[in-house]
């Protein structure tokens, strides 16, 4: 009787110990028809969650439930976009009966490289998430299944036809993701360190390398850089290529038109390589975070520093930019002596913005709905131009541009419109294998450990390789 | 119940719930993901079987050598400057009379910190602007010192804070072997005459091989899985600098284009090599005496 009294005994332990093993919470999200294919998400909700309705309860209040929300708007650098997506949230949320957003704030480049690919691997991303345009991202993750095809809704909400730029989202005719805004690249200089040093604002090439040798002889990092993050360079990097191999190159690259080793693209790694022999970036740019450089540059220890017009509201904000509040100034690159095609096209790009999973619930779908008409208004786009100086992703009326101040986004208004056109950033255009050669390769630049001519092979191979695949 | 521990089916039933949640929580994970090295799978696409090609691409990747080069130096470091600072400070500190609690305390508090604190407290201790050591080498004249941004120092900065988090932790168990060997035996070589530093080598250190065995033993294990602090301090750089073959793993594996395939493939080259390690000192310096 002991016996098989231990013998049951310890075959219950078993069982159990193997079917709570065994067993998954995929109830969490059973009452909303989820078809549970993804993961309950572990986020930081910013947001009280309403009261569970009762069977009592005779008004029948709205089901709660939850949407995910993972961001970048983290820091002090991104605060008044964050200031604007907190109130596209709450808008949604008074909009949509039961509705709670879980906002998740992580780090851009961590969640573009490392978050998301795994979570797009394994089918559970978040319901909205922050998502760049291009190859390597929202046209991969479309290709995969794993995005909303968004046509069908900005048609719905009349979106259609005002983004001005949808290229770096569209896959096979469907949009996948939504830029949040456009931006150019360029160079911030400091003016009261210009004008001590007897400099005025580069207009031409030679003007720009002798703003820079100026700076350096004078003890101050010409361009402040952050490398640490191998994007940072590869900002520079491109706009140099889409001057000396022209605006056509950077797609040109990735449709065969063009090639990394030709003498026109490898001259832009040797402008680099030379400026890097010269000294005119930060000292231990490699150990830099993209953070450090603008550290740099605010404190006044460098003179200039390459980056996206998304940073002009730093400049203008007292507690960011301390004494050099209102006293940058923004310029395009020159043009180069013998670069090839217009010279006046600047790097532009809509790539970053945000994609939406394509495991959504009818409820979800509803809130999402709703959360792209309210972050795509006119008022949000004007506001993200005035406040945090993000030039709009649809078309504003002039009276609205009209009402920018800044004198940095307004100089970004006036390059984008003298221009002759634009040309993205390579990142977007080329696969992330080719991607992630020039990541390695730029380093290895930038520490002597190759020369122009070979990254230029290195990467033509890679990228011949990617085109046979 | 004597009569039921008799039963070998019983040991058989008390056993089974370990080796079902091991099978199913390491063998079954272990051979299925051991499948994928033999693809190019990236977590998105149909993957394709290729065969051995993600071996051959490793090894054929200088970076990947390099980073077996840089295990290699981390085992180094830890048998040849770590294991004898760990029975130096760990005699030292068993013949303090006073505070010994406090000593142990105080070296085993960087054992308990997280990894992420200790890269972030030590990427402010080398900043090379305002970093405390580069003050210090300023007030003798030395150049400021890219710790971490140089490739000649980055290595050695990483070797030496992840010998500051774990020493603490092996000093206290090297301490608990030297603490319990009999008072006598030092007692009487004192009598004799022998000095601090013979009682040291001649008494101490033979009586407690068998721990420092097991320490050098888990070093080199160490050494062949580290990659958290290199992640926090340097991400592998600056351009491979202190890539080790686990951060090697996660840069190709995940990150701007993955590939799990390659990914698999390089875990289970560092697992034959940890492996091969480990039976290498098993069978040579680390086999004791019976």
């Amino acid at each position: 009787m002991k016996k098989t009294l231990m013998t049951v005994v310890m075959l219950v332990l078993v069982l159990t110990t193997m079917l709570t093993a065994c067993s998954g919470n995929n109830g969490s999200n059973g009452n909303n028809g989820n078809n549970g294919n993804s993961a309950t998400e572990g986020t930081n909700s910013t947001s009280t969650p309403s009261p569970t309705p009762t069977a009592e309860n005779t008004e029948q209040p709205a089901e709660p439930f939850s949407v995910s929300l993972r961001h970048i708007q983290i820091g002090e650098a991104q605060k008044f976009r964050k200031a604007i997506l907190d109130d596209v949230v709450a808008m949604t949320e008074a909009e949509v009966p039961g509705l709670t957003f879980e906002l998740e704030g992580v780090e851009d480049s961590v969640n573009r490289f490392t978050k998301l690919p795994a979570e797009m691997a394994a089918g559970n991303p978040p319901k909205i998430f922050d998502l760049f345009g291009g190859e390597g991202d929202a046209l991969k993750y479309g290709a995969a299944g794993r995005l909303l095809d968004l046509t069908p809704i900005i048609e719905e909400l009349g979106l259609s036809d005002k983004f001005l730029n949808l290229d770096q989202f569209i896959l096979d005719g469907k949009v996948y993701g939504l830029p949040i805004g456009g931006n150019t690249e360029g160079f911030y200089y400091n003016e009261e360190l210009f004008a001590s040093l007897g400099l005025t604002e580069p207009k031409t090439w030679d003007e720009l390398e002798h703003a820079a040798q100026t700076l350096t002889d004078n003890g101050y990092t010409a361009f402040a850089m952050g490398s640490k993050g191998a994007w940072v360079p590869l900002m520079l990097v491109n706009t140099l290529i889409g001057r000396y191999a022209g605006p056509d190159s950077i797609a040109g690259l990735a449709s065969g038109d063009a090639t990394w080793n030709s003498p026109e693209v490898v001259a832009a790694f040797e402008k680099y390589g030379d400026w890097v022999e010269k000294g005119y970036f930060t000292k231990g740019e490699l150990g830099f975070e993209y953070a450090d450089m603008l550290n740099e540059f605010v404190t006044g220890k460098a003179g200039m520093m390459f980056d996206g017009s998304w940073r002009s509201s730093v400049f203008s904000d007292e507690a960011q930019a301390g004494a050099l509040t209102n006293k940058v100034g923004f310029f395009t690159m020159p043009a180069v002596d013998g670069g090839i095609g217009d010279q006046t096209f600047v790097n532009g790009n809509y790539s970053n913005g945000y994609g939406f999973s394509s495991d959504l619930t009818e409820q979800e779908l509803v809130a999402i709905k709703a959360f792209i008409k309210n972050l795509y208004s006119d008022e949000m786009q004007l506001r993200g131009l005035l406040e945090d100086g993000i030039l709009p992703s649809i078309k504003l009326s002039s009276d609205a541009m009209n009402q920018v101040e800044d004198k940095i986004v307004k100089k970004v208004i006036t390059i984008m419109s003298e221009s002759g056109g634009a040309f993205s950033h390579f990142d977007s255009t080329v696969p992330s294998s080719v991607y992630k050669e020039s990541e390695d390769l730029i380093l290895k630049l930038i520490a002597g450990r190759e020369t122009p001519q070979s990254v230029g092979d290195k990467m033509q191979a890679v990228q011949d390789k990617a085109s046979e695949e | 119940m004597k009569q039921t521990l008799r039963n070998p089916w019983i040991y058989l039933i008390m056993v089974v719930p370990t080796l079902v949640l091991y099978c199913l929580f390491f063998i079954y994970p272990m051979v299925t993901s051991s499948f994928y090295a033999f693809t190019d799978w990236n977590g998105l696409s149909q993957y394709k079987f290729i065969g051995f090609d993600n071996f051959i691409a490793i090894f054929r990747d200088s970076d990947f050598i390099h980073a077996i080069g840089n295990n290699m130096l981390f085992i180094a470091f830890a048998v040849v400057v770590q294991v004898p600072l760990i029975i130096f400070f760990a005699i030292l500190i068993a013949n303090v009379r006073r505070l010994q609690r406090l000593y142990k305390t105080m070296v085993f508090i960087p054992s308990i910190l997280s990894t992420s604190v200790i890269g972030i407290l030590w990427g402010f201790v080398l900043h090379p602007n305002i970093g405390p050591v580069n003050k210090l080498l300023s007030l003798f004249g030395v150049d400021t010192i890219y710790w971490l941004a140089d490739s000649a120092w980055a290595l050695p900065a990483v070797l030496v804070v992840n010998a500051w988090q774990w020493m603490g932790f092996y000093i206290v168990l090297v301490l608990a072997a030297i603490l319990a060997l009999p008072k006598e035996m030092n007692e009487a070589a004192e009598i004799d005459g022998a000095s601090g530093i013979q009682r040291a080598w001649y008494l101490t250190v033979p009586l407690i091989k068998p721990i420092i065995s097991v320490v050098v033993m888990l070093s080199i294990a160490g050494a062949m899985r580290v990659v958290d602090i290199v992640l926090v301090m340097t991400q592998g750089g600056p351009v491979g600098a202190t890539e080790v073959m686990a951060s090697y793993l996660v840069n190709e594996a995940m990150g701007v284009n993955p590939n799990y395939g390659l990914g698999t493939s390089i875990s289970l080259v560092i697992f034959a090599f940890a492996l091969l390690l480990t039976a290498i000192y098993q069978g040579t310096f680390g086999r004791t005496k019976e």
